[in-house]
């Protein structure tokens, strides 16, 4: 999908809208030109435009097999997630890309794996989890582990359930229960490890900057090394394509050698991600 | 983009009268929207001219805003939606730069590189092939000029080079559009290339294993005394002819027939800025000075030698004539080196 400007959006309809939290919502969307297909790696992100106001960069969160139809599954946070948010079924919006990498994941193959997501960083490793699930044979042991605060921010319910069943030990924690029912885990996520018995090889993270941080720790108590731990990472970004210059960490740019990242990249960088 | 001259093939010298060269102008700004060097105050900037008396070249050094404005305008229009539909709106004329100094036809070439390399910026390549560059080489060097230390002082990638001669100038070629342009009787052939004027420069950079130097000195303590002195007013980053950093505007506007126009246009900005790395909920990745002081200072003699294979600082001096608080370039990149000695 790659326009002569590389600026210039698609026109994409939201075909449907579906309330996961009070403060994230998934947006079911296709191109308007039926041509126009969207490939794309689990990990990769799209410019979505609300016109009028702006363009933010987003995780696909829907299945990579699926190639007219895309999910992406966003959290209010500023203006333009905002006025997505007042958006209904058979809205226009403007979509660029997929950009960015991606996880390896043929590379992952036959190891043991742990997911682990942070808030709304469960959108971005969905795809992940649904490539694993359509190729199940091809890894080891594979385990997801989310954490939110309180048991209403969790979400992707229906899709846990889903994954358990198939062959994924699928955790969700939250440091609260904010007087809720709940029939997960009540801690952070780092606990979680020893608890359920983790021993993964490989890791994939992606969540708030402090729970990269702390999670890390536990991935070297495990013995994975830098070269087999994943972060997918954020940064302001205003165009996607290498060319705005804001979204550098050292000399790599988040939006085309990111957003995944591989610890032992990072370590060779001026800036490091945490301080 | 301009291509390199093979010299084989056509002789690649020429030498114009100064009565012809008020001609060869004019003949230009049939076909082009001529900017030149017009100095007002204290300072010269390219303005459009008509005939070459109102081209005030004086003791012209450099021009004070570089030619990035022309090729990546701050404020650019670049596209409409409307009516569902999004249009192209970014417009571009034919222009003509001349005055270019050398250095600045480097910052071109920087800007080339970032604005081509994987995606290419659509904007940028339309404006950079319909504009010609007229470079004109130094007889003097500025006081904070630096060019000779960082292999800047050769002009690159021009379509014609000038340089002054008692009577006129000599003209090199460096492009198809230049022969063009110079294949006429205003011109005429010569075998010598220009006689350079010998400058001498006041500022220097020790290029030498700079990356390594830089690499080694990321932490030093000398980066937070540079960023005690910084205001953070972006003065340096406004007028780098390599800086291109940009943010991306929505802004709707009601038209007569009651369908919203959305203009979409970007505008320069700048690293030195707080809110540059400022993400939702208000966390900033560069939330320190120093952070931000090395970000300027680590892309112009770091970053970009690693992605584009070419330093981002060419040697122009903008950044230490612009700065209030007198932070200069080269007096960092001689800290950075005094602390990689000390540590070997
Ligand atoms: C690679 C990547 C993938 C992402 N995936 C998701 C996702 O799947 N779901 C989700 O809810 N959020 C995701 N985000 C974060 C999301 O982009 C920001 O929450 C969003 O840009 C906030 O925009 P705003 O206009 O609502 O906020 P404002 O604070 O009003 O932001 C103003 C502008 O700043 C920029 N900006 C602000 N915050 C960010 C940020 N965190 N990252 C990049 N640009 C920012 C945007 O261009 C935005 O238009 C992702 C970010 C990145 C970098
Ligand atoms: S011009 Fe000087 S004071 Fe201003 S931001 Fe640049 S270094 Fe800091
Ligand atoms: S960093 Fe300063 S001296 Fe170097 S190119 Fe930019 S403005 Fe010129
Ligand atoms: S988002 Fe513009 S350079 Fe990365």
């Amino acid at each position: 999908m790659r326009a002569k400007n590389d600026f210039e959006p698609k026109i994409a309809e939201i075909t449907a809208v579906k309330k996961e939290c009070s403060d994230i919502y998934t947006f079911s969307c296709r191109l308007r030109n039926k041509k126009d297909k969207i490939e794309f790696q689990p990990g990769q992100f799209v410019e979505v435009a609300v016109f009028g106001v702006g363009e933010v960069p987003i995780s696909i969160s829907s299945s990579p097999l699926e190639k007219h139809n895309f999910d992406v599954t966003v959290k209010k946070a500023g203006s333009v997630t905002e006025a997505l948010f007042k958006m209904k079924k058979g809205g226009l919006i403007g979509i660029r890309g997929p950009y960015g990498n991606w996880y390896p994941m043929d590379s992952f193959k036959g190891r043991n794996i742990v997911v682990v997501a942070g808030g709304v960083g469960i959108a971005p490793l969905s795809p992940v989890v649904e490539h694993i699930i359509a190729h199940r044979q091809e890894y080891g042991k594979v385990w997801l582990l989310y954490g939110t605060h309180c048991p209403e921010n969790a979400i992707f319910n229906a899709r846990m359930n889903r994954w358990s069943k198939n062959g994924i030990e699928s955790i969700a924690t939250v440091t609260k229960t904010c007087d809720m029912k709940w029939n997960g885990e009540v801690g952070h996520v780092e606990p979680m490890f020893e608890k359920h018995g983790i021993k993964a090889d490989v890791a994939i993270c992606c969540g708030p900057p402090r729970m990269l941080k702390d999670i890390y720790v536990e991935f070297n108590k495990m013995g994975i090394k830098d070269g087999d731990i994943y972060f997918s990472l954020e940064r302001m970004m205003q165009c996607g394509i290498g060319k705005c210059g804001h979204c550098n960490i050292g000399r790599k740019y988040v939006c085309m050698d990111g957003p995944v990242f591989r610890k032992d990249e990072l370590n060779e960088l001026t800036e490091k991600i945490w301080k | 983009m301009a291509a390199t001259h093979d010299m084989n093939e056509k002789p690649a010298f020429y030498t114009i009268k100064k009565a012809d060269f008020g001609k060869f102008f004019e003949s230009l700004t049939r076909k082009y929207k001529v900017f030149a060097p017009v100095e007002a105050g204290d300072e010269h900037n390219f303005r459009q001219v008509k005939t070459v008396s109102e081209m005030k070249l004086g003791n012209y050094v450099n021009v004070e805003f570089p030619p990035k404005k022309f090729l990546h305008p701050n404020g650019l229009l670049m596209m409409e939606f409307a009516g569902s539909r999004v249009r192209q709106r970014a417009k571009t004329g034919k222009i003509a730069l001349f005055g270019v100094r050398p250095c600045d036809t480097h910052a071109l070439d920087v800007l080339d590189r970032v604005m081509t390399d994987g995606y290419v910026d659509a904007y940028y390549k339309k404006a950079r092939g319909s504009t010609l560059i007229l470079a004109l080489n130094c007889k003097s060097a500025g006081d904070e000029c630096f060019c000779g230390s960082m292999g800047t002082d050769k002009a690159i990638g021009f379509d014609l080079l000038f340089t002054e001669t008692g009577n006129g100038f000599h003209v090199e070629v460096g492009s198809e559009k230049g022969h063009s342009l110079v294949n006429n009787k205003l011109f005429r052939k010569t075998g010598s290339p220009a006689a350079k004027a010998k400058l001498v420069f006041r500022k220097q950079i020790n290029t030498e294993n700079l990356e390594e130097v830089m690499r080694s000195s990321f932490s030093s303590e000398f980066w937070d005394e540079t960023a005690k002195r910084c205001l953070s007013c972006a003065s340096c980053t406004s007028v780098c002819p390599t800086c291109y950093c940009f943010d991306v505007h929505h802004d709707a506007e009601p038209s007569e027939k009651g369908i919203e126009k959305v203009n979409i246009s970007r505008t320069w900005n700048y690293c030195m800025l707080q809110p540059f790395t400022r993400v939702a909920g208000g966390e900033v990745t560069r939330e320190s000075r120093t952070e931000r002081v090395k970000q300027f200072f680590y892309h112009k003699l770091l970053y970009g030698k690693e992605n584009q294979g070419k330093l981002h600082c060419v040697g122009c001096g903008r950044c230490i004539r612009e700065c209030m608080t007198k932070i200069d370039i080269t007096e960092e990149a001689a800290k950075a080196r005094s602390e990689y000695e000390s540590k070997k």
